[in-house]
């Protein structure tokens, strides 16, 4: 009988492993016009006046925070003459569960243009509050920049900081905050890492 | 007989989400949209016709003391299957499910079809059988989707969790409602056929 259990398992594994293998390429195809269409929805400000580029990697320096990915992967926005923008993603490993994937569209000045976060396992009702899909709690950082606050204020109320943290759930909001500074404050000072063409 | 019986079981006298109060947490909680609640209804059906047929067909090949890692091999695969397969085909309904389309392996509806009926029957009637608890489960899910999506619009409880907990206890009230109704009713056209018989045997006698 364990043969056959393990005959059953071999046999649910190959046909798990089918499906898989046919679905693949097409969920890779949805998954990058979904990162489009976010990207569209996220620079949308920005599409008035210019258009989105083909992404660029870069390697960062050692010094760089963990929420930067390695190699940073760029995607500028330009009109006819110049970089008006950028659409970074970064993330934050600090959340309830698992990592919380964000995306944000800068412009030329480092003002948020839009932030949203695009993949996170966090608690239905508690900490996903983060997502546009349930609240407009991420909205509420279009406009700033990094300098517009002094460092004590880019972070959640409970932690003596400038934002809002959600009834229920402080892990994921300060999970959010945290990351977005580390970022925003690292890219002040390295303003280079943003330009397509330096 | 045993088909028809089967189809009212599913669908009303035993209905998985008002009777046997089975799924309740995807129910609950994937019910404030009508969209979620039609995309979650249509992989549950999925993963509970697929699993009753496959289950009916090894039913034989198992004893006792595999019978459930087998089956929830099963359930695991095919509930796999259908996350891969709504990613693939509806990206955008897989993202707003979110952890609701896995966790559809955890619905109690799905391992208790196959503990109580598909492990014993034949192949049509175990699909027969997945197919009506699963659309009774769906019609459940569906109309809660709808009221709440409409009273939502003047009631915000209505699309927070404890809006769910009270528009299910009220469609479970109407059942019962309309249960005791339709009880009573029968009742009286059996009382009545009787009558009837006791006057003919009188107006012979």
């Amino acid at each position: 009988m364990t043969l056959r259990l393990a005959a059953f398992g071999l046999i649910t594994s190959l046909f798990v492993g089918v499906i898989f293998v046919i679905t693949k390429p097409l969920i890779l195809e949805a998954k990058e016009e979904a990162r489009i269409a976010q990207l569209y929805a996220l620079a949308e400000p920005l599409l008035a006046d210019g258009t989105i580029q083909t992404p660029i990697s870069k390697e960062l320096p050692s010094d760089a925070p963990t929420s930067l990915e390695r190699p940073l992967r760029i995607t500028p926005i330009a009109n006819v003459a110049s970089q008006i923008g950028a659409v970074i993603p970064f993330r934050s490993t600090e959340g309830y569960s698992g990592t919380i994937q964000l995306l944000i569209a800068l412009d030329n000045n480092q003002r948020i243009v839009g932030l949203r976060a695009i993949d996170h396992q966090e608690t239905p009702g508690l900490g996903d509050k983060i997502d546009t899909r349930k609240t407009d709690w991420i909205l509420k950082f279009n406009g700033l920049s990094y300098l517009d606050l002094s460092p004590n204020d880019w972070a959640i109320d409970k932690d003596g900081g400038r934002f809002d943290s959600f009834t229920g759930a402080t892990i994921t909001p300060r999970a959010v905050v945290n990351a977005l500074r580390d970022t925003l404050n690292y890219l002040n000072t390295h303003p280079q890492l943003l330009e397509a063409n330096p | 007989m045993k088909v028809v019986t089967l189809w009212l079981d599913g669908l009303w006298d035993r209905n998985p989400a008002l009777i046997q109060l089975l799924g309740l947490c995807p129910l609950l909680a994937v019910s404030n949209t009508l969209e979620n609640a039609i995309g979650l209804g249509l992989a549950t059906i999925f993963v509970l016709v697929l699993s009753n047929a496959s289950i009916s067909l090894i039913r034989n090949l198992v004893d006792d003391a595999i019978r459930l890692p087998v089956f929830v091999l099963v359930i695991a695969a095919l509930t796999t299957c259908a996350e891969l397969l709504v990613q693939a085909f509806d990206y955008p309904l897989y993202q707003s499910l979110g952890i609701f389309l896995p966790l559809i392996v955890t619905n109690c509806l799905i391992l208790g079809r196959a503990e109580a009926l598909a492990r014993r029957e034949p192949f049509v009637i175990s699909t027969m059988d997945g197919l009506a608890q699963g659309l009774g489960f769906f019609m459940v899910l569906v109309s809660l989707g709808a009221i709440r999506e409409w009273a939502s619009e003047t009631l915000i409880l209505a699309a927070l969790p404890p809006g769910a907990f009270i528009a299910l206890g009220l469609l479970v009230a109407l059942h019962q409602v309309i249960q005791s109704k339709l009880k009573h009713l029968r009742a009286k056209v059996i009382a009545n056929t009787k009558d009837r018989r006791v006057r003919t045997t009188g107006d012979i006698s």
